[in-house]
């Protein structure tokens, strides 16, 4: 009864976002999958719209639903849709939902496998590659304090990028069809993703494990004394969240609440916009007693950073600048230190980096990743600042990328 | 060989025929549904547009054309038994000419980016409907798309040197050129303008820009009656001042944007009336001053004045979230606001909307007027329930009684948003009433010429 319930809200839900839209397309000339899919409209908000609203005719008719799993699972969540719709749809919440009540439906032909094997991983081994430990190497030799009541959160974040992107070459090799078949396997079999290769990018590991050391010395040198749960620190659960495994998700970030309660943390100090924002937003709808206090790190900076005469560029994440654009720490911090020549696109009409698409369509993702590299490089800016380890791993396409940690602690030696 | 499996094996790779991808292509912005298409194709070459026109006509397969799908009457829905041919692709602007006056750009590409591109020369493109930011080149060509500035540099037609076209039978055909005058013939890049895609497939235009202007200055105006604000634009055009543009808001399109924006009106006032006008840096001020003064005879409740760029912005901002404010007061998801598009001479529109008021009461209909008071276009923004048989009835009635009441004082009914399928009976009406069926019969005739099997966007603006 429970689930019926839960299903006749999504759906309640949907019909309303989807019911303000007019189709004027507005959405569509912001939206970052559309051109990259060679402007196939069902990849574009409009089209997810569409879409979404005959998955709604199908849950409340009891007919067959198109296969539009692809439409949904494509979107990036950037949420730019939404800020130039006249009357206020955002297809992104529009694929959100669709999401959660495919898996909440069960409707087998539109889940994507990659998704499904990600998320029972995640819930059997509480990091979506079954490597918790291994993301814990980056800390090797450095001292936290266990008493602390201020949490260093990393989520895994930085360091499932190296990872990701070896998968990616990979899955490349592999083909499509292949991948898709172990994924199947191992989301039935979640204990399979043990035996699997799971190659890393050396040099991406490298950048992003002394990114996460930065952050630590960063805070240090605020005065901030970090607990840290090391090889027991769990992922966050974003995916379950992002590809709409609710009922999963509940489950998981309760776990992920105990562990911090167990911890006797007080304040969660997070690294990266995607952890930030589910913690602070979305973990406090879903979890009772999540009584933590959660921050970013960027908040907490205080050491004196000094101003140097250059030119550099920002890409704002898109869970800073479209999905909490109250949120701008960093881009206060960069003004402190150098001159910020944003790219054309910013703020809330800024483009995301095609990360969110890195592994379930890695095509899409690049497309993306390289137009808004070519816009960040327009500014002619001698260094392109990122905020977020998914951002950076997938514009990092030159030396000039640096992560904000990197360049603050430049900042802070000058 | 069944018709699909042909057109993938002559265009592979860029067939689309899974239902849930063609989906999106069955509507564009108007509240009209169409067919599933038989397939969607996205071409990226002018020689597999030939291909598919082509094979089309020897199959005797209806195309329909897709630009930004932001067709209101809808022009680029589809038909039964259609190919929807997305220009998507044709997305670059191919030469930038400031010295000759020209750009000439794929019909793919949006007007705001054409704009945008544009800029760095200090030149723009004119035509600028309000659905600009989505709007494309061939689309806007083919619906002969208006916009705010229309009343200082006319509908695309204006702007528009020279096209390729690819026709019905797959051969193509350039028309004009790269040059500001041309008498060589009958004008048949005029033909293809506002044609909806019913003659053939834009694939290129040669499109005339124009030099940014130095100095704009705006200006916010309140009145109590329609015809003052008339009177006002009428004096201003009597003295030599064209506004670059000027815009009408009524008093439910204020109250909603009190309501929904929070932007704050003078209780007293029934119309607000946005005027640009442009000039150079020296002599900016003096026109302002000038046009203050007309604007100040007519008696406004109020009236603000600036070349402050954020302060010009605010105000702009009350007429661009004019629609928007609309929307967000529908009472529910089957709840549209259906714009209604007729024109008539400037001088009638004051006489024209009292007319409206009438209709409105009439009808007993929810509906808030705006539009291009300079050029005597308004849009009546109808709010209609699309389930409620009874209310689209009255929706239908009034559209037609508006559109009789444009062609009585010598207007149109449509100024900019083209036939499709929404007006095609009132383009009939229109020709009854001004007696002048021959000329429908005309564009028939030149249609079966040019498209002998009706293949091309067929159902469009008239039925055969």
């Amino acid at each position: 009864m429970e689930e019926r319930s839960l299903t006749f809200d999504l759906v309640e839900l949907l019909k309303e976002e989807t019911g303000k839209c007019i189709n004027c397309g507005f959405c569509e000339t912001v939206c970052p999958t559309l051109e990259p899919s060679g402007y196939d409209l069902w990849k574009g908000a409009r089209g997810r719209v569409m879409e979404a609203k005959e998955l709604v005719k199908a849950v409340e008719s009891g007919s067959e639903p198109l296969r539009a799993g692809d439409s949904f699972y494509s979107c990036l969540d950037c949420h730019a849709c939404f800020y130039i719709c006249p009357a206020g749809v955002n297809a992104g919440i529009a694929s959100h939902l669709s999401r959660e009540i495919i898996t909440t439906q069960h409707i087998k032909k539109n889940e994507n496998p990659t998704a499904a094997m990600m998320t029972s991983v995640t819930m059997k081994y509480n990091n979506p590659l079954g490597i918790m430990k291994k993301c814990a190497s980056w800390s090797e030799g450095m001292e936290f304090d266990r008493d602390s009541t201020d949490l260093l959160f990393t989520g895994n974040m930085y360091q499932l990028m190296s990872y990701e992107k070896g998968m990616n070459s990979l899955r490349g090799m592999m083909g499509k069809s292949l991948t898709l078949r172990i994924s199947s396997m191992v989301s039935k079999h979640p204990s399979l993703i043990k035996l699997s290769p799971k190659p890393k990018d050396k040099e991406l590991d490298k950048k992003m494990s002394s990114s996460l050391k930065n952050i630590v010395h960063i805070l240090n040198m605020s005065g901030i004394r970090l607990n840290y749960l090391g090889g027991n620190e769990p992922y966050p659960g974003t995916f379950l969240y992002d590809l709409g495994y609710i009922e999963e998700f509940k489950e998981y970030a309760k776990r992920v609440s105990d562990i911090f309660h167990k911890a006797n943390a007080k304040r969660i100090i997070t690294v990266d916009p995607h952890s930030y924002d589910l913690l602070k937003n979305v973990y406090p709808l879903y979890v009772e007693n999540f009584d933590f206090s959660v921050t970013h790190y960027l908040d907490l900076i205080d050491v004196p950073l000094l101003f140097k005469e250059r030119n550099i560029t920002l890409h704002e994440p898109c869970h800073f600048s479209m999905r909490s654009p109250e949120y701008t720490a960093e881009i206060k911090i960069l003004r402190s230190t150098a001159n910020l020549v944003m790219p054309e696109r910013s703020g809330k009409k800024s483009r995301c980096c095609g990360g969110p698409d890195e592994l379930l369509f890695p095509e899409i993702s690049e497309k993306v990743s390289q137009e808004r590299y070519a816009e960040l490089e327009k500014t002619g800016a001698s260094q392109i600042v990122t905020a977020c380890p998914i951002c950076f791993s997938n514009l990092a396409k030159s030396e000039k990328v640096t992560d904000i940690s990197d360049f603050i602690l430049q900042s802070v030696l000058l | 060989m069944d018709f699909v499996s042909e057109l993938k094996n002559i265009l592979p790779g860029k067939v689309i025929t899974q239902k849930e991808r063609k989906m999106p292509y069955t509507a564009d912005a108007s509240y009209f549904t169409g067919n599933e298409p038989v397939a969607v194709v996205i071409p990226d070459s002018v020689e597999e547009v030939k291909k598919l026109m082509k094979f089309c006509f020897s199959n005797g397969i209806n195309v329909v054309p897709r630009g930004g799908g932001t067709s209101l009457t809808g022009s680029s829905v589809p038909m039964k038994n259609s190919v929807v041919l997305s220009m998507s692709k044709f997305d670059k602007v191919l030469e930038v000419r400031p010295e000759n006056m020209y750009a000439i750009a794929e019909p793919g590409v949006r007007l705001d980016d054409l704009n945008n591109g544009l800029k760095k020369f200090n030149y723009f493109y004119p035509p600028d409907p309000a659905s600009s930011v989505a709007a494309t080149v061939g689309g806007s060509i083919s619906t002969n798309a208006g916009g705010l500035r229309a009343s200082t540099y006319g509908t695309t037609k204006n702007w528009v040197l020279g096209l390729e076209v690819v026709l019905p039978d797959g051969s193509v055909i350039n028309t004009g050129g790269r040059i500001l005058k041309i008498s060589a013939g009958y004008d048949l890049t005029a033909l293809f303008v506002g044609a909806e895609g019913t003659l053939g497939v834009i694939t290129k235009a040669i499109l005339k820009i124009w030099p940014i202007p130095e100095a704009i200055g705006r200006m916010l105006a309140y009145y109590d009656s329609i015809d003052k604000v008339g009177k006002a634009i009428a004096k201003m055009k009597e003295l030599g001042i064209i506004p670059l543009i000027a815009e009408f808001l009524d008093r439910i399109t204020m109250d909603s944007l009190e309501r929904t924006r929070k932007i704050e009106f003078p209780k007293e006032a029934r119309f607000a009336l946005i005027v640009d006008v442009s000039s150079t840096i020296e002599s900016i001020k003096d026109l302002m001053e000038k046009t203050k003064k007309i604007l100040e005879e007519f008696q406004p409740v109020s009236i603000t004045v600036t070349t402050d760029p954020d302060e010009m912005q605010k105000v702009y901002e009350a007429r661009k979230g004019a629609y928007s404010s609309l929307l967000s007061e529908r009472n529910n998801e089957n709840e549209r606001v259906i714009i209604g598009d007729i024109v008539v001479p400037a001088s009638e529109l004051p006489v024209t909307l009292l007319e409206a008021e009438n209709q409105i009461k009439a009808h007993g209909l929810k509906v808030a007027l705006f539009g291009h008071i300079a050029d005597g276009n308004i849009h009546m923004n109808i709010y209609a329930d699309l389930s409620d048989k009874k209310q689209m009835d009255a929706v239908d009635s009034f559209q037609s009684t508006m559109g009789m009441i444009a062609v009585k004082h010598g207007g149109s009914v449509s100024a900019e948003h083209g036939i499709g399928i929404e007006k095609k009976g009132l383009l009939e009406m229109q020709s009854r009433e001004e007696n002048n069926e021959d000329e429908l019969l005309l564009m028939k005739n030149i249609k079966k010429l040019i498209d002998p099997k009706n293949i091309m966007n067929g159902g469009k603006i008239f039925d055969l």
